[in-house]
């Protein structure tokens, strides 16, 4: 995210100028915009013109629109971001109050207007112009029959391509089918491999499966690259990692990230901190139950006796359109900051931010055990 | 089937009151005892009720099909019926029924022995109601055949359905082998064909010449079985393998199943089918205790699957007892060690039978052992003995022997034998057809082959069946068991369908093949009663998991954990848990991401029975209650 320009105060009212250069960047400003902010953009709109003849004539114009969002959505799979509001500046070819969708894609720039900028605001603001600290694993996650190809990103991982065919088990007659159909299977999953995972903006890519269909793709994919000559794969041998993971399925992407030799390459990213913050929070729930708690109630319970040591909360509660309990959490992160807790926020984009969010969304790792945290009703 | 039978004569005698009733009294006038008492309410007794031909009845069969039409309406709840007949024939209904079941049995007794039955109802009037009612029945009867959707209660199985006890032919076993990695299992189902001839010394020779040349010389029986270059060179196990031969009593389908961590799911699909298990563990020094590990031995979460698979006969193979020298020691210590874990999972002492061996040296699996290193104490093995080999064997071993003890040979049973002595399951051949398909193969266009065990019903060539989820309806070209054709195909055994008019990928491993009116549920979102092994990590709302049932299998997540429940009395504990520990009974519901075929456990088992797994091991196990969201 480049941050062309920066106009504000410290919890007061403010704006901001900036463009997203990649996905991730377009995640953090839907994290950012909530309804009540303004927001302006360069855009297309429609407009109906009445001609010398009396014909209307429409007519796709080019403006400039700032508008007051109602409505913020996010498209994953293509990667932008639609806003929608009402239009509060005047303008030759629109009218104030008329309602307008900006749309926001990687590239274009945008500025932002907010009456408050809270610290979380400002701290996400921070992180997005940080340049380095950017994930970016390709991992392929594959079984027997089922293949992931996802790309981690800073804050996001969006799954590129699932492959799914049915392989056919070995009883004598059968055997050559089954090398043909997994043959089959991993070009699929070559093709899909080369479209989507590009070694420039990648760190390294990691192949995990359980049993050996790792090192059988691993394989295939050497001597295909060798054979036609894939200057791209050839060059980045090295890059590719190998690790051993139990199933194929989306979940097991947090074996992929708790491995060693991953672990090492991003050990500074976010999404390696969210894997191993969700960790903590699960030995503590089996070891000790009553220094760990979830949920809304129980947290904000733990926090009024002090107790909570380390906080672990998904970026969708601050989404919400509701002002009040955007600011209520907003306050609590900051006391428990206050207080010398740490606060992980969780992107609900990386699978331990989804776990997270299946899990309410809000845990807590307690300084002393409360036992009475489950006569409470969730 | 506890009738008794004075030997030809047309009477029999009460159990009870010992009275003799006529042959064609199906209860005891005196007693009422049922002839053929009801046997398990699985087997729906009123399906055999009506005839099949209902467009042209025959006077008799109007009768006594008015008979036993009526007795179905009396059982069953949904049709309400104000026959004032009903009643004075329900004293009769029983002995309908019972008649009807001995029909089903195939006993030979055919319709026309009911008519002096019936005569025996007061007069004409009687018959004209029956023929009224069983007239508006049948069209109902019709109705609900035709109705997409219907009960179990009323499908009716065809005489070809049921199996005739004709002696001399065996019935199909499925025997599982199971058991940690390299403990043989392979190489076990290898000997064995070999020894029972179904592979000739020939091919024998080739694989062990192959198997020399890759540097694998110990593993060349392994290689009956593993067949791919891929299991070959790394000599293990990756998919079950199947494999057909013959005993003295069965036709045995052999279940090898993968003994590594990575391959359980495998493994669980290939063991759904089986009836019985054989657990293989070495006895060499470390490699028991690897497997009975409690944080990974496969011997133990074997043990457990095969459990609550619902098989609960099992024979422990002790094997590679060459290493350890044939020592009684170590037998015993494995023994005693495994028989306390194998008494906790659920298996009774007397169904576990325990044989030493060594399968590279081939001792004790056909014969008994000649290796005098093997003579032990008779007496330990008398035990075992009497339960499983007739009666008089083990008391005229004790009494002859007891003398000479330590000169006898060892006289446990070996492995064919305990084999042999293993029970057949009940099969359920009267409930609709049910074949969950275990592999796939797709011939050409539109040609599709599936193989799979039959878990109810019965299937021929020619018949049209139904393929979910995917609800197409494909016609049955031919049917092969152990690579030959049959005609017909019955619950338990293990077939390959050869479909016809299917596209190859609406059928995968996870589908089932049905009867075409009485299609299996199917399911993402279900409500289960489960219990957790051990765990590193609690399971809470939201934790993601890997659900198996039969040979399907999804990603899952927990999304509601509703109670904990008590072991031992299934009450409700406490009500929405925050989390579930180890050993804990609970009752969730999970939210799958594809559907599968699924029936409730007590509806149908082998579709009913649920495995949870995540992080590379198997955290639950688990019954399904209820389905909550069905897919149409």
């Amino acid at each position: 995210m480049k941050i062309v320009r920066r106009d504000l105060t410290r919890n007061g009212p403010g704006s901001v100028k900036m463009i997203p250069e990649e996905a991730d960047d377009l995640w953090i400003a839907y994290n950012l915009i909530v309804a009540g902010d303004s927001v302006m953009a360069v855009t297309v709109r429609k407009v109906m013109r009445e001609a010398a003849s009396g014909g209307r004539d429409a007519e796709r114009v080019k403006l400039k629109l700032e508008i007051n969002v109602e409505s913020v959505e996010y498209d994953k799979e293509g990667a932008v971001l639609r806003i929608r509001g009402k239009n509060c500046l005047e303008n030759e070819h629109v009218k104030i109050g008329a309602f307008h969708t900006l749309e926001i894609d990687v590239n274009r720039a945008f500025v932002l207007r907010k009456d408050i900028w809270d610290s979380l605001a400002l701290d996400v603001i921070h992180q997005a112009s940080d340049p380095n600290a950017s994930a970016d694993l390709a991992v392929v996650l594959m079984q027997e029959g089922l293949c992931h190809i996802l790309l981690i990103g800073k804050s996001i991982t969006i799954t590129r391509a699932r492959i799914e065919t049915s392989i056919p088990r070995k009883h004598g007659p059968a055997v050559a089918g089954y090398d043909k159909a997994l043959t089959k299977f991993f070009e699929n999953i070559l093709l899909a491999f080369l479209k989507h995972v590009d070694f420039n903006v990648v760190r390294c890519a990691v192949i995990a499966s359980p049993g050996f269909t790792k090192d059988q793709f691993h394989k295939h994919l050497m001597l295909e690259a060798e054979r036609r000559q894939l200057r791209s794969v050839i060059e980045n041998k090295s890059r590719i990692i190998l690790v051993h993971t139990t199933s194929g399925y989306k979940h097991s992407l947090r074996e992929v990230l708790d491995a060693p030799n991953v672990m090492n390459m991003i050990k500074d990213t976010k999404a390696a901190q969210e894997v191993r913050g969700l960790k903590d929070f699960f030995s503590m729930l089996s070891n000790d139950p009553e220094r760990a708690c979830y949920g809304p109630k129980h947290v904000e319970v733990a926090h009024e006796r002090m107790a909570i040591q380390t906080l672990l909360i998904t970026d969708e509660l601050f989404r919400s359109s509701d002002v009040a309990t955007r600011k209520k959490y907003v306050n609590l992160v900051d006391s428990i900051k206050a207080s010398g807790g740490t606060v992980h926020i969780f992107s609900s984009m990386h699978v331990s931010g989804e776990q997270l969010a299946q899990l309410t969304g809000i845990a807590a790792i307690l300084r002393f055990p409360l036992p009475d945290l489950d006569d409470i009703e969730m | 089937m506890p009738a008794k039978e004075v030997g030809t004569a047309k009477v029999w005698r009460c159990p009870i009151c010992t009275y003799d009733n006529e042959d064609s009294m199906s209860a005891c006038d005196i007693c009422g005892i049922l002839r053929n008492p009801l046997v398990k309410s699985n087997i729906q007794i009123n399906d055999v009720a009506a005839p099949f031909k209902f467009n042209v009845p025959s006077p008799d069969d109007l009768v006594s099909s008015g008979l036993q039409s009526l007795k179905m309406k009396s059982k069953d709840n949904q049709r309400d019926t104000t026959i004032p007949v009903e009643l004075e024939l329900s004293a009769k209904d029983q002995e309908s029924t019972s008649a009807s079941v001995t029909r089903q049995r195939g006993n030979g007794v055919n319709e026309k022995d009911y008519a002096p039955t019936s005569g025996s109802i007061p007069g004409m009037p009687h018959s004209n109601v029956n023929t009224e009612a069983m007239s508006s029945k049948t069209g109902k009867v019709e109705k609900t055949i035709e109705r997409k959707t219907a009960s179990i209660s009323d499908f009716t199985p065809e005489t070809w359905m049921i199996p005739e006890t004709v002696d001399g032919e065996l019935s199909q076993l499925n025997l599982a082998i199971v058991g940690h990695v390299d403990s043989g299992k392979s190489t076990l189902s290898g000997r064995l064909l070999h020894l029972s001839g179904r592979i000739s010394q020939k091919l024998m020779h080739k694989y062990e010449k192959e198997a020399k040349q890759q540097g694998k010389g110990s593993f060349a029986y392994a290689w009956a079985l593993d067949e791919s270059a891929e299991e070959r060179e790394r000599g293990i196990t990756m998919t079950v393998g199947v494999a057909f031969f013959t005993s003295k009593k069965y036709h045995i389908v052999l279940l090898d199943s993968p003994g590594h961590r990575d391959f359980v799911p495998n493994m669980i699909s290939g063991a759904t089918q089986a009836d019985a298990a054989i657990l293989v563990v070495d006895a060499s020094m470390g490699s028991f205790e690897a497997g009975i590990d409690a944080t990974g031995g496969q011997t133990r979460e074997h043990a457990q699957l095969i459990r609550s698979f619902g098989v609960d006969q099992i024979i422990v193979l002790v094997n590679k007892m060459d290493v350890v020298g044939y020592s009684k020691e170590r037998f015993d210590f494995v023994k005693q060690k495994l028989g306390t874990f194998l008494r906790t999972c659920g298996f009774k002492e007397s169904s576990i039978s325990w044989v030493p061996a060594s399968v590279m040296e081939n001792q004790n699996l056909v014969a008994n052992s000649s290796d005098s290193r093997l003579s032990w104490l008779v007496a330990a093995f008398a035990v075992t003995l009497s339960l499983f080999s007739q009666d008089f064997f083990a008391s005229s071993v004790m009494l002859c022997n007891l003398p000479l003890i330590l000169l006898c040979r060892y006289r446990g049973p070996f492995l064919m034998d305990a084999i042999d002595s293993l029970q057949l399951p009940a099969r359920d051949y009267s409930k609709p057809l049910q074949i969950p398909i275990c592999d796939v193969k797709s011939q050409s266009q539109s040609q599709v082959s599936a193989c799979g065990k039959l878990e109810t019903g019965a299937i021929r060539p020619g018949l049209k069946v139904l393929v979910m989820p995917s609800k197409e309806i494909a016609t049955v070209r031919s049917l092969e068991r152990d690579s030959q054709p049959c005609s017909i195909a019955r619950a338990g055994d293990n077939v390959t369908v050869n479909l016809q008019g299917i596209e190859g990928n609406r059928v995968t491993a996870g589908s089932v093949i049905c009867h075409p009116d009485y299609p299996v549920q199917v399911a993402s979102q279900l409500e289960m009663k489960i219990l957790v092994l051990e765990i590193s990590t609690p399971i809470v709302i939201g934790s993601q998991l890997e659900f198996h049932i039969h040979h399907a299998k999804e990603a899952a997540k927990i999304v509601k954990i509703l109670s904990l429940l008590d072991p031992k009395t299934g009450n409700v504990t406490k009500k929405s848990p925050r989390c579930l520990l180890s050993k804990q009974n609970a009752m969730v519901e999970v939210a799958l991401q594809g559907p599968v075929c699924v029936e409730e456990y007590s509806s149908c088992r082998a579709l009913g029975r649920v495995f949870l797994r995540a992080s590379g091991r198997t955290i639950g196990l688990g019954v399904v209650t209820q389905i909550i969201k069905r897919e149409n």
